[in-house]
């Protein structure tokens, strides 16, 4: 499987209860989240952030299947994904 | 009239002279310096040793080697003295007193270990039982090379250093007792410069019965919140920082804030500096400890510390008796240089055991006239009173010292 | 910033000083994530770095107490520091310069001594905080800053030189493998002993820039996942594969060396004990 993929998935399974967040002031525009991501959530900013680079955002959180590739591919401790609270296991 | 019926003013500043006369029950031994700098560990509350054996110090490692295990303290053997300071200067930070000893060969690979334990404000006692060198030189022959390797133990600069020095046995007990009390008073590595005669040579020794009930051990104390690093202050009688105990200190190489970050601005390294410095600087009277004689009607004045020390005092005491008016200066205190021992302005005569001239140099700057600083080097053996003798003869009569064999005299 | 750096990172050492791209700041997420698995609490995790991009990167962001010793001394510290206290667990970030080149006389003693730290090696192959000289794990042949003809040396692998030396846990990952490093960084904290984690990473700056000819961040990454795998994305072999996994799990199995210090003083004190009643008991 490849570790990058150009080209992104129409979501399918768990879409759509995903909540995805990014620390934008902390990102290095590095891109990994958004080539590992099999689907289409991310998106660059077209505004620098304060360290200087071009952050990634989320721009299609329905998008997300949880695959929660990007919260482990992320150098700088940015990204966070969960369940969203209504599809929270709430646990017996 | 024998040397010791000579009536001298025979002077000693140092915080043992109090310790000895308190009624402390104990017992007379025969031993050897080593023993006695051991036992001065032990009794300090040295709690881990770490270190490589090494000649005139391997005694040190034995002896630890045996006593810590009875006092529920460690003995590390590291793999080169290099690991052994560094070890030392973890178990520190951990809140364990510690020690290590080596001679000049493994003394030139703790610089590293020297520069991360005085920026970090580490305590923690060095022993140095220097030799002839350079490096292995003469394995049993004792040396004195390491005069300003000890106050510039590490690069950079920016920093004020301790060193003490014993010269007999019972002294390297009580001065050992002393030396990690100053260690965690300043926070800092103190430097025990011993050689090889006072490390090997046996004496008398008093050794008190029961460590626990010596009253002038200061104890390890640690500090539990910020700052961490008082940068900027040159407060004395912080405690220790520990690791371990969820203060969330952070200890580095690197120059730092109170919370210990690495910083690259000029105003940290200004901050930083001033209380590595003045900590030490600012509180000269703590550190002061020397042994004077004669010095009220001396015209010339031997000067000498460790073992060479020894029979130079006798030197002195003979020149006397044939007429000299001879004083003898040895101080304890290397570093910070004890400058105010030499503003008289008279003859001084410097022995040391080292050919390029070392205390020679701090003696020339802090005396008023340099030319009247004289210089008698040796090598490999300590100075005969009959050197002694001529030497400050020489200097009487005639303002030098005359031609001796193997005596160095020049200083440039 | 994610949950777990909020609850074991300081905040104001977030972001950190690794260039963009750099897999220092992935690992120490897997870290985290290891160290949130096993329920251990910042107060329970120490972290030692040493000199070198890791050991600056990785210094002053765990919350709780860390240390940055000088270059290839941090086991030499951990080691006095594991005596004093030795209930805490160890987690010795360092790159391959401070491990396995200036720091390996020590590197090799811990693991005989079997010290009861984790050593995680991240190895970006080359000295990178200085430029990009090449290191002992640089692969034979590659470029660098101070090899401008090819690396001519021979590289080994840490992995080896401990394994030899007496470790008890020893295990490769890559900056690919996030679920294995997890893993087997919860395996290494589980062994009371001398644990050895080494996790190739991959430099954009340097190594990638005069190595392997980009700063492509994805470029470099995707370097490091076809080393891993052993095949390219064309689907020809590279040239050469790094061996992952556990590669060797000896946990436990032996005394840890402050344990074998306590035990040995706990003898004498008996000993001593003993003769003491029985000269008692003659009087």
């Amino acid at each position: 499987m490849p570790l990058f993929k150009t080209e992104k998935k129409p979501s399918r399974g768990p879409a759509g209860k995903w909540d995805v967040v990014i620390g934008e002031d902390m990102c290095k525009a590095c891109g990994f989240c958004l080539a590992v991501c099999p689907v289409d959530v991310f998106a660059w900013r077209t505004q620098a952030n304060k360290l200087g680079w071009f952050p990634m955002f989320t721009a299609k959180e329905e998008n997300c299947i949880g695959c929660m590739l990007c919260y482990q591919i992320c150098p700088d401790f940015c990204i966070d994904v969960a369940l969203k609270p209504e599809f929270a296991p709430t646990g017996d | 009239m024998s040397t010791l019926d000579l009536q001298t003013n025979e002077i000693l500043v140092a915080p043992w002279s109090d310790w000895e006369r308190r009624a402390v029950k104990g017992r007379r031994l025969l031993e050897a310096g080593t023993y006695a700098l051991t036992e001065g560990a032990i009794a300090a509350g040295c709690r881990v040793f770490a270190g490589y054996p090494i000649t005139p110090a391997t005694d040190i490692a034995e002896y630890m080697s045996k006593r810590l295990p009875q006092v529920g303290g460690y003995y590390v053997q590291c793999e080169d003295e290099l690991a052994g300071m560094h070890a030392c200067a973890g178990a520190s930070l951990g809140g364990l007193k510690a020690m290590t000893a080596t001679s000049g060969p493994g003394y030139t690979l703790m610089h590293d270990a020297y520069g991360w334990s005085i920026t970090n404000e580490i305590p923690l006692v060095v022993v140095d039982a220097m030799r002839v060198g350079p490096i292995s030189g003469i394995t049993g022959a004792p040396g004195q090379g390491e005069f300003y390797i000890a106050r510039y133990c590490t690069h950079g600069g920016n920093f004020e250093t301790i060193v003490l020095s014993p010269s007999s046995v019972q002294e390297a007990f009580w001065l050992t007792i002393d030396a990690f009390n100053l260690s965690e008073r300043f926070r800092t590595p103190v430097t025990i410069l011993t050689d090889q005669v006072v490390s090997d040579m046996w004496e008398d020794l008093f050794l008190p019965d029961d460590y626990d009930a010596l009253d002038f051990v200061i104890p390890r104390t640690n500090n539990m919140s910020m700052p961490f690093y008082p940068v900027g202050s040159a407060e004395l009688d912080v405690a220790p920082n520990i690791i371990g105990q969820g203060t969330g200190v952070c200890v580095s190489a690197y120059t730092h804030t109170p919370e210990g970050y690495d910083i690259e601005e000029m105003e940290a390294q200004w901050a930083q500096t001033y209380r590595l410095v003045n900590k030490i600087r600012h509180h000269r009277p703590e550190l002061t400890r020397y042994e004077t004689v004669g010095l009220d009607d001396a015209e010339v004045v031997a000067v000498a510390y460790g073992a060479n020390a020894r029979t130079v005092k006798t030197g002195v005491l003979e020149a006397r008796r044939r007429g000299v008016r001879a004083g003898f200066i040895r101080p304890i205190t290397l570093w910070p240089f004890l400058d105010g021992l030499f503003a008289v302005d008279r003859h001084y005569v410097v022995c040391e055991l080292n050919y390029d001239g070392q205390l020679v140099r701090e003696v020339m700057r802090a005396a008023p006239d340099k030319a009247k600083v004289h210089f008698m080097g040796k090598s490999a053996e300590l100075h005969t009173v009959a050197e002694v003798v001529a030497g400050l003869d020489g200097v009487a009569r005639a303002g030098r010292i005359p031609e001796l064999p193997y005596i160095w005299t020049e200083v440039r | 910033m994610n949950k777990l750096a909020q609850k074991y990172l300081r905040p104001s050492q977030i972001p950190t000083k690794a260039c963009h791209g750099c897999g220092i700041g992935m690992i120490e997420n897997w870290l985290l994530q290891a160290i949130d698995e096993l329920s251990l609490d910042q107060d329970d995790v120490i972290f030692g770095t040493g000199i070198g991009c890791v050991g600056r990167q990785t210094y002053a962001t765990w919350g709780g107490d860390n240390f940055g010793a000088t270059h290839g001394r941090a086991l030499a510290v951990a080691t006095g520091l594991k005596l004093a206290q030795p209930d805490k667990k160890y987690l010795i970030v360092v790159g391959d310069g401070d491990a396995a080149s200036i720091g390996t006389s020590h590197l090799i003693h811990a693991a005989r001594r079997n010290l009861g730290v984790v050593v995680i090696c991240e190895d970006n192959m080359g000295y990178e905080s200085t430029g990009g000289q090449f290191s002992p794990t640089t692969p034979a042949g590659y470029v660098t800053n101070s090899s401008p003809y090819g690396m001519a040396e021979p590289s080994f692998d840490p992995c080896d030189v401990v394994k030899a030396a007496g470790a008890t846990f020893v295990a490769e990952t890559t900056a690919t493998q996030w679920h294995q490093t997890v893993k087997v960084v919860k395996k290494a904290l589980q062994n009371d002993g001398f644990s050895f984690v080494h996790v190739r990473f991959p430099c954009n700056e340097n190594f990638g820039a005069y190595a392997l000819g980009t700063r492509d961040t994805l470029k470099n990454l995707e370097w490091i996942y076809e080393h891993t795998q052993g095949r390219k994305a064309d689907g020809s072999e590279t040239d050469f594969t790094w061996e992952t996994g556990i590669k060797h799990d000896a946990s436990n199995s032996r005394p840890e060396f402050s344990k074998i210090m306590r035990d040995m003083n706990v003898r004498v004190r008996e000993e001593m004990e003993a003769k003491r009643r029985g000269a008692l008991a003659e009087a």
